[in-house]
C-alpha cells in the first residue's frame, strides 16, 4: 500500500470536507436532533432511568449519521467525474479504500466527541469515567466496523442508479451485529451491571467484525470499485 | 487516399507505442467493439472519428485501463493493460471533457494531489512550472469552482502531463469551449506535441486531422477505414460520409 497516496487521499478529503463542511454539518445536526427527538420521546415521567436503552439510542444514531456520511464520500468523487483521474492514478485500490475508510472513521469520531459528552449529560445517570477506556475502545472497534463496511458498500452503490436508496438498504442489515455488539457493550459500561455478561466476548467480536470486512474489502475491492 | 483498412498501422521505423489486436468489448449482450486492431508509433498522433455510440470513448477507456477488455490484446508503453496496469496506468494522462478536477481544491491543491499520487519527486517545480505553463499561476490558490470552463481545462491539460506521460489520450477535448478556449487549448496541444504519443477521438474533423500522423474512423465497434495523416479535411469528410452510415460529421 502506498503511504504517500494514502496520505494524499485523505488529505484531500479533509481539505475538502473542511472547506465544504457538508458531510459534517448534515451528521452533526442529525446527532442533535436525534437526541433531542429521545430525550423528548422517553421523558413520559419525571426522573425515569433511562441507562439500559442510552446505548441502544447512542448506536442508532451513530448508525445512521454514519450513513449520511457515507453517501457523500463517494459522491464527491462522482463530480467532474473525479473519480476517473482518481483511478487513472498508479495507485492500489486498497489504498484507495483504507484511505475513505480513514476519512469516514475520522468524521464520525469528530461528531461523536461533541456528541457523547452532551447525550452523557442528557441520558446517562452513572458515573463511568473509571470505565471510560472501555468504552472508548469499544467505540473505536464499533467505528471501525461501521466504517469498513460503509465504506466497501458506499463504492458498490455508488455506480447505481438510486446509490442514495441502495446503500440503507444493503448496510442497515449487515450492520446490525456491530449495533447488537457495540449497544449491549455500551449498555454494560453505562449501567456497570456485571450481569449483563463479560465485555471481552463483544469487544473480540467487533474486532473479529472489522477484520472480516477490511479482508474482504482486500481481496474484493479491485471489483467494488471498477466498471 | 489510402483504401479502408481494418488495420491502422503505424509508419515503420519507431516501436509502436500503442499495440491493439483484435479488440473486443461487450457490456451484457451489446458489443460496443467488434474486433478492432491499430498501432501508433512512439511520438505519433491518431485521431479516432466515428458517430457517437461507435465505441470511441471505449477504446480510449480500455488503453487507460478505466475498462477491461472483454477480448484482445492492449499494450500501452510496452505494458499490456491487462495484466500490467500499473505500469501503463504510470505511463498515460487522460484529458476528457470533463477536468477530473476536484471543484472545491485550488488549482495548487489539486496538482499536488496527483502528484503525489503519482509519486513526484520534484512535485512543487513541477506544479510551478506547469501553472506558468497554462497561464494560470495568479489563480493557483483560487477553488477550481470559481474557474471558467477553458480554465479548468487548462489546469486539465497540465494536470493529465504533470507526471510526464509517454501517453495522453484525449476524449473530446474541445468540447464545450468557446472560440478562445479552444485556440489557447490548441495552442497548448501544439506546444507538448512534441513530447507524447497521442490518440484523440473526436467529432471535429478540422481538429482531429491537424495534428494526426494516423486517423482512424470507426462505425458500430468496426474499424472501417484508416489511413496515414496529412488528409485533406474536404476530402476526409467525403470519405468519412461514404464509409459511416448514420451520425453527422462536425
Amino acid at each position: 500500500m502506498g503511504g504517500r497516496q494514502f496520505v494524499a487521499i485523505l488529505r484531500k478529503d479533509l481539505i475538502r470536507e473542511l472547506r465544504t463542511k457538508e458531510m459534517l454539518i448534515s451528521m452533526f445536526l442529525f446527532v442533535m436532533l436525534a437526541m433531542v427527538i429521545f430525550h423528548y420521546a422517553f421523558s413520559v415521567k419525571e426522573n425515569v432511568d433511562l441507562t439500559y436503552f442510552t446505548g441502544g439510542m447512542l448506536w442508532v444514531t451513530f448508525i445512521f449519521a454514519a450513513l449520511l456520511g457515507l453517501n457523500r464520500s463517494f459522491a464527491q468523487e462522482k463530480d467532474e467525474n473525479c473519480l476517473d483521474g482518481l483511478l487513472l492514478c498508479p495507485v492500489d485500490r486498497v489504498t484507495i479504500f483504507f484511505a475513505k475508510m480513514a476519512g469516514n472513521l475520522i468524521f464520525l469520531a469528530i461528531i461523536q466527541i461533541v456528541a457523547i459528552p452532551v447525550f452523557t449529560v442528557f441520558f446517562v445517570k452513572h458515573g463511568y469515567f473509571g470505565r471510560l477506556p472501555s468504552f472508548l475502545l469499544v467505540v473505536l472497534l464499533a467505528d471501525l466496523g461501521i466504517c469498513a463496511l460503509g465504506t466497501l458498500l458506499a463504492t458498490i452503490s455508488m455506480n447505481t442508479r438510486a446509490r442514495d436508496l441502495l446503500l440503507p438498504i444493503i448496510f442497515l442489515p449487515l450492520i446490525v451485529p456491530v449495533l447488537i455488539a457495540a449497544t449491549s457493550a455500551t449498555t454494560a459500561i453505562f449501567s456497570g451491571d456485571s450481569e449483563l455478561g463479560p465485555l471481552g466476548a463483544r469487544l473480540v467480536f467487533l474486532a473479529m467484525f472489522d477484520i472480516v470486512f477490511m479482508v474482504a474489502a482486500y481481496g474484493t475491492y479491485d471489483f467494488a470499485i471498477g466498471e | 487516399m489510402p483504401e479502408a483498412a481494418d488495420t491502422a498501422a503505424a509508419p515503420s521505423g519507431a516501436a509502436p507505442d500503442i499495440e491493439v489486436r483484435e479488440l473486443t468489448k461487450a457490456f451484457g449482450r451489446r458489443e460496443v467493439l467488434r474486433g478492432i486492431s491499430f498501432d501508433v508509433e512512439r511520438g505519433g498522433f491518431l485521431s479516432i472519428f466515428g458517430p457517437n455510440g461507435a465505441g470511441k470513448t471505449t477504446i480510449l477507456r480500455i488503453l487507460a485501463t478505466l475498462t477491461a477488455p472483454t477480448s484482445g490484446t492492449v499494450g500501452v508503453a510496452g505494458y499490456d493493460a491487462r495484466e500490467e496496469a500499473m505500469p501503463v496506468r504510470a505511463a498515460i494522462g487522460m484529458i476528457s471533457h470533463s477536468p477530473l478536477l476536484y471543484p472545491d481544491l485550488t488549482a495548487y491543491e489539486n496538482l499536488r494531489f496527483y502528484a503525489d499520487m503519482y509519486g513526484l519527486g520534484d512535485r512543487d517545480e513541477r506544479i510551478a512550472e506547469l501553472l506558468d505553463r497554462v497561464e494560470l499561476s495568479h489563480r493557483r490558490y483560487d477553488v477550481v469552482r470559481t474557474f471558467s470552463k477553458g480554465m479548468r481545462q487548462r489546469l486539465a491539460i497540465a494536470r493529465a502531463i504533470l507526471h510526464r506521460p509517454r501517453v495522453l489520450l484525449l476524449d473530446e477535448p474541445h468540447s464545450g469551449l468557446d472560440p478562445r478556449a479552444v485556440d489557447i487549448l490548441d495552442g497548448l496541444l501544439a506546444e507538448i506535441r512534441s513530447e507524447h504519443t497521442f490518440v484523440m477521438v473526436t467529432h471535429s474533423i478540422q481538429k482531429g486531422l491537424e495534428l494526426a500522423t494516423q486517423v482512424l474512423i470507426i462505425d458500430g465497434g468496426k474499424a472501417v477505414f484508416a489511413s496515414a495523416g496529412g488528409v485533406d479535411p474536404s476530402a476526409f469528410t467525403a470519405v468519412y460520409r461514404e464509409h459511416v452510415q448514420e451520425g453527422s460529421v462536425a
